[in-house]
């Protein structure tokens, strides 16, 4: 992957999971975040702190987006993927 | 596992942490009032859009959502008046361009706050019915800035400068104007059009009502369109760079009717370069232009036709009233034929083939075609003159294109009968002299006039050319049977079926016995062979060809009519003969013998005879003789052609005579037809005007 493409989520505790830019853009906040006019912080280096997101839920977001990015277009009721994990997140 | 355990999981909420530091929401609130601050002076890059975000995503939550948004528009507010100040204090040019850069910075800033905000955006805003931020923006910057007392007249003042400028030849930055213009549109229509568009029409009306009178004065009509023209075409110009699409529609509007409506009439009629100069001197191009202009406004193309057709039905019925013109029917038609191919072509030119506009033609040809009376009999001494000899070594292409034009002044006639009158007459004399150019392109011409009028009209026409055919074959028959006349003179004779020729008085005269045999001989064949039909010879419409020999030996062939032929022959026996002697002797009516004795003793390379006194009148008392000097070039030569010529004012009479009286029965027939239709319950007479009819169901 090249740097460029990629992008660093921390988690709460310091623990960083480097994924795909595209991947991350599921999520519309952090969408928004990266291509917000007027180089905020994460933009500029481009890593994402979560101060209150924990490792083990981080990594579940990760592995939710790539799984959306694959399975999206076969419009895949969420709640399947949900029904794993018992929490709630805003995204 | 117990067997208690739970069959379905539930989803818990997440549990967020309850708030207990009572200062929480205003700590919360300056961290994003100080973040608003930073956006606004480009300080961005230090901040971290996730704590931000979350830090709105907090308030929103534990339900200052209140808070947020109030603070989020005083803030905004206070940072635009500021802004507001800023743009007041640039100079002259530098004021739009000072505007155009801080609403870049304003936008950019929104959005910036806006994406921090979202989650405010889309749930306590709808939840509220509250303005989303973005459209919050705008409205700010427009009730902050826009409106703002020394802000708003500014910059409509500039705009409309800037406009005038252009117009005036200057070139302006586009761009800039692009760009502020959009900033009005984005701000919503309403604001485009009370703070920009509005003015600028009514500016731009003011405007062009100078322009248009200024160029009024000085102009002639091909400039002054000209000009219009420009105009138009750079306003709408104007509109693609730097306005709103919508807007063209409505200035266009605002100079058709300032430079073009408003002064319709006067250039329409405009001395020495109006429409009707432009039509003299087919101006195609300037045709063509004010055919656009004017059909961009009410009435503009009906004026322009209801000029045109006046002017042709004025230059119409002079062509058909002046009587030099009149002398020459051939010249008369083909001046009819030439005004009708001009104006075809300015029609398709200049006036893109407009139907109206070929109706109008239409109808004023048929107008003044039909003010003189003649009309019918000119065009078809003109269509005579054309098979006779005008058609000569014309190709089949052309010959066509002739006819049809023909045919089309042939479609302008009210009285087509008086038409099929004349035609049959002058189609008799060509026939029966052999004097048509082309056989296909008379037959032509037939079908023509059945396709036009139906196969009563021709069927007479189409009859002649049957008997000139069957004829030929008769006499074929005729010189197959009696082969010991092949020695003597040469008969021929054309058969005419009485009712498809035109009605000719029966005259007869005294053959030369040498003649008289031979006709008799061919009337026993012909009745022999077809019974129960009555033969009469129409002395007055043959011809001869005899063989002379004079005074020095000179031999000539000369072609004469039977009258001549008559008279002449009588020289062979007699040296001397008075003018009694000879009416006598042939027994030919008196002014038909005086034209003939004319033909052959008073014109000059005719003159087969002499004549005593040398006058040019033929007298009772005048003695005749054989012109023993009679010379020619020719061996062959021509006396006594039977031309189609104009009629005499009093054969005129008679035939309109015929016609009206033709016309009767034809009548009588459809009253009698309309009246058996109102019997029958078909049609009924309309109550209050009498010359109407109605169909009934």
């Amino acid at each position: 992957m090249k740097k460029e493409d990629t992008v660093k989520l921390i988690s709460a505790e310091g623990m960083e999971f480097v994924i795909d830019k595209e991947a991350a853009m599921v999520s519309q906040t952090i969408r928004n975040m990266l291509t917000s006019p007027g180089g905020f912080a994460e933009a500029e280096h481009g890593e994402v702190t979560f101060p209150e997101i924990s490792a083990v839920i981080l990594e579940k977001i990760c592995q939710y987006f790539y799984w959306s990015l694959q399975y999206s277009r076969f419009g895949f009721f969420i709640f399947y993927f949900l029904g794993s994990v018992s929490c709630f997140f805003y995204l | 596992m117990s067997n208690q355990k739970k069959r379905n999981f539930q989803i818990e909420a997440f549990k967020h942490r309850v708030v207990v530091d009572p200062k929480y929401a205003e700590k919360t609130w300056s961290i994003l009032e100080h973040a608003i601050h930073e956006i606004y002076n480009h300080n961005a890059s230090g901040l971290s859009f996730e704590e931000l975000y979350r830090n709105a995503y907090n308030m929103v939550l534990h339900k200052f959502g209140e808070k947020l948004y109030s603070g989020l528009v005083a803030t905004m507010t206070a940072h635009l008046k500021e802004i507001s100040k800023s743009i007041e204090a640039a100079q002259g040019d530098l004021f739009l361009e000072e505007l155009n850069r801080k609403w870049n910075d304003h936008n950019k800033a929104l959005q910036m706050i806006r994406d921090i905000l979202m989650y405010m955006d889309r749930t306590y805003i709808p939840n509220t019915h509250k303005t989303p931020v973005h459209e919050l923006g705008l409205n700010l910057w427009r009730d902050n800035v826009i409106h703002s007392s020394k802000i708003q007249s500014r910059l409509l003042s500039m705009l409309l400068e800037l406009v005038h400028r252009e117009r005036t030849g200057e070139v302006i930055d586009r761009g800039l104007m692009r760009n502020i213009i959009k900033m009005l549109m984005d701000l919503g229509s309403s604001v485009y059009q009370e703070d920009f568009e509005k003015p600028f029409l009514e500016v731009s009306a003011e405007f062009y009502m100078g322009e248009s009178q200024k160029f009024i004065e000085c102009c002639d009509c091909g400039d002054y369109l000209k000009k219009a023209e420009l105009r138009l075409n750079e306003e709408i110009e104007r509109v693609t760079h730097y306005l709103d699409v919508k807007s063209e529609v409505k200035i266009t509007n605002v100079v058709e009717k300032e430079m073009i409506a408003n002064h319709m009439m006067r250039l329409v009629h405009m001395e020495n370069s109006g429409l009707v100069n432009m039509l003299l001197d087919d101006k195609y191009e300037d045709l063509g232009r004010m055919y656009n202009l004017f059909r961009r406004v009410p009435n503009g193309l009906s004026t322009i036709r209801d000029v045109m057709t006046s002017h042709l039905r004025e230059i119409g019925k002079q062509l058909v009233t002046d009587a030099e013109k009149l002398k020459d029917p051939v010249e008369f038609v083909q001046r009819l034929l030439d005004e009708k191919d001009k104006y075809d072509s300015i029609i398709s030119q200049a006036f893109s083939n407009d139907k109206t506009f070929q109706n109008a033609l239409n109808s004023s040809f048929e107008y003044f075609i039909n003010l003189n009376n003649r009309s019918p009999e000119f065009i078809s001494l003109f269509v005579d003159d054309k098979l006779r000899k005008g058609l000569k070594g014309v190709s089949e292409e052309d010959v066509e294109i002739i006819l049809d034009k023909v045919m089309m002044l042939f479609r302008y006639l009210q009285e087509k009968d008086v038409f099929e009158k004349y035609y049959k007459q002058h189609l008799a004399k060509r026939l029966l002299s052999g004097k048509t150019v082309s056989d296909d392109a008379e037959r032509s011409l037939i079908v023509k006039l059945k396709t036009e009028c139906g196969y009563q009209f021709t069927s007479k026409l189409e009859g002649m050319f049957t008997d000139m055919k069957t004829s030929q074959d008769t006499m074929q028959g005729f010189y197959a049977s009696h082969p010991e006349l092949t020695d003597g003179p040469t008969l021929v004779v054309q058969v005419l079926t009485t009712g498809s020729w035109p009605t000719q008085p029966s005259i007869t005269c005294n053959l030369p016995a040498e003649t008289s045999a031979l006709c008799e001989k061919f009337r026993s064949y012909y009745l022999g062979t077809h019974t129960g039909r009555r033969l009469s010879w129409q002395t007055n419409m043959g011809t001869a060809d005899i063989k002379a020999t004079f005074g020095k030996g000179q031999k000539h062939e000369l072609n004469v009519s039977t009258y001549q032929m008559c008279v002449l022959m009588l020289f062979n026996n007699a040296d001397r003969l008075s003018y009694k002697e000879v009416e006598q002797a042939t027994g030919i009516p008196a002014s038909d013998l005086k034209r003939c004795l004319q033909s052959m003793a008073c014109v000059k390379g005719k003159n087969v005879l002499r004549k005593e006194p040398m006058s040019k009148d033929i007298g009772e008392d005048d003695a005749f003789f054989v012109n023993d000097k009679f010379t020619s070039k020719f061996y062959k030569v021509k006396i006594g052609t039977v031309v189609a010529q104009k009629e005499s004012e009093p054969e005129k009479q008679e035939t309109r005579q015929r016609v009206e009286e033709d016309r009767k029965p034809q009548i009588e027939a459809a009253i009698k037809r309309i009246e058996s239709l109102i019997e029958r319950d078909f049609l009924e007479r309309d109550n209050n005007d009498r010359k109407l009819y109605r169909y009934l169901a």
